[in-house]
């Protein structure tokens, strides 16, 4: 396989398996409240980089699906919106971290089963 | 900031009306906060380039604002599988049912020209595909808003799978006896010309018979070879062909072939004519020989066209079980 197509063969698996990974991340990182910005440089400093125009549109996706509730507030003299997990958004976080563990740790199990770790 | 205000603009023209301003003004704050955290790494104002430099980090504004927008397919992926079985089964019956209005045409209308019917299809073609997408996208889209979301049944019953297939197809030798006799055919009437007595028997070498090929035989001689040519490549694509499906397609496609060599040949009428040199005993006797081979090709084309109607029929009906079959798992 060319090494340009193994590339984009490889970002696109990353990104797939990203995906779900960050509406867990963002989730789980609004049970306390940020705005995107600092929600942002809150998940880069955990080591998990998002790019802007990621985030911003999946934060208002989340909110349209009553996952996040928002509100617009002045902060240092400028008007934010900050965001926040929902009791809804709440419940299917616990669910999908249930989900998260269990697949967590039958792929270690399977890596471990076949020392590929 | 002017570049900002420039940047937020060019997004504003690809968002819809309904909640712009706010998707705008959160974007901005956004971007206004992300320049501050670089003044703040800098020390110093952010001068023109590095203003950019940001909004370009932060990417073109039609793919922003494409972001900030429902997510909408013309055919979802529930419904997308339907769709392509339809497409897929239905492209067959669609090129096969053209292939016989076209012959309809050609036997009952007085003749048609074969290039203009063969060059149009394609059009007939883009058009199926376009009505049945369009059919879905609307299903699609009125799925949900008007009537429930049409999802994969999960029940099912293992037990009403159809019977293991005992039909087998023709076997790899069978094929190649049957390519080989077909090429074998081919040049013959390729050496027709060149040798009469192939059609005419040992008398054709005679110099003097009363009769000989009629003036006609130049006309339909070129459409049967390219006709002969045609039905050669489709039987080595049934020879070379491992897909129990396509082998029938295109066995249909022979058929429909023969039938149209049949068609030149019943048109023809007249086979043989009197010689120019030769004295003919009865023109009476000639013309009671070419209406008896005429009507023996008007009897194979009739026999040919009952045939290829039944194997056609046979095949619609193994296709809709097929479908119905899939249409009874959603």
């Amino acid at each position: 396989m060319a090494l340009e197509i193994q590339n984009e063969l490889f970002d696109s698996l990353r990104l797939e398996l990203r995906r779900g990974c960050l509406i867990l991340a963002v989730l789980a990182q609004l049970r306390t409240e940020h705005y995107g910005y600092t929600l942002r440089k809150t998940l880069a400093d955990e080591g998990l980089a998002i790019e802007e125009s990621t985030l911003y549109p999946l934060l208002r996706r989340l909110e349209t699906q009553g996952l996040l509730t928002s509100e617009w507030r002045e902060e240092e003299k400028r008007n934010k919106r900050f965001y926040r997990l929902s009791a809804e958004g709440a419940a299917i976080l616990t669910q999908l971290l249930a989900e998260w563990n269990g697949i967590n740790d039958s792929l270690h199990k399977i890596l471990r089963d076949k020392k590929e770790r | 900031m002017d570049l900002l205000e420039r940047y937020l603009q060019a997004v504003g023209q690809y968002l819809p009306a309904k909640g712009k301003d706010d998707t705008l003004a959160e974007l901005r704050a956004n971007l206004l906060a992300e320049m501050d955290g670089r003044v703040e790494e800098l020390g110093r104002p952010l001068d023109e380039a590095e203003v950019a430099a940001v909004l370009e980090q932060h990417g073109r504004p039609v793919i922003v604002a494409a972001r900030y927008l429902p997510q909408h397919s013309l055919i979802g992926p529930g419904l997308f599988p339907l769709y392509w079985f339809t497409l897929l089964k239905s492209f067959p019956l669609v090129a096969l049912a053209y292939a016989a209005v076209q012959m309809a045409n050609f036997i009952f209308g007085g003749g048609t020209n074969i290039g203009a019917a063969i060059g149009h299809f394609p059009y007939v073609a883009f058009t199926f595909w376009g009505v049945v997408t369009l059919g879905f996208a609307v299903f699609e889209f009125a799925q949900g808003r008007y009537f429930a979301q049409v999802k994969f049944a999960k029940e099912w019953n293992p037990r009403e799978l159809p019977a293991l297939s005992q039909q087998k197809g023709p076997s790899f030798a069978n094929r190649v006896a049957d390519l080989v006799v077909n090429a074998l055919i081919f040049l013959w009437v390729l050496a027709v010309p060149a040798h009469p007595y192939l059609v005419l028997g040992p008398g054709g070498s005679v110099r003097g018979l009363p009769f000989g090929l009629s003036p006609e035989w130049h006309i339909f001689y070129s459409q049967i070879v390219g006709l002969l040519g045609l039905m050669l490549a489709l039987k080595f694509v049934v020879l070379i062909t491992n897909s129990a499906s396509w082998r029938k397609g295109v066995e249909l496609a022979t058929q429909a072939v023969s039938i149209l060599i049949l068609v030149v040949m019943v048109q023809a009428r007249t086979y043989f004519a009197p010689s120019p040199t030769g004295r003919l005993p009865s023109l009476q006797i000639l013309t009671s020989v070419n209406y008896s081979i005429n009507l023996g090709f008007k009897i194979a084309l009739a026999v040919s066209i009952v045939k290829f109607v039944w194997d056609l029929w046979q095949m619609v009906v193994s296709s809709q079980a097929k479908h119905n079959r899939f249409v009874r798992a959603l």
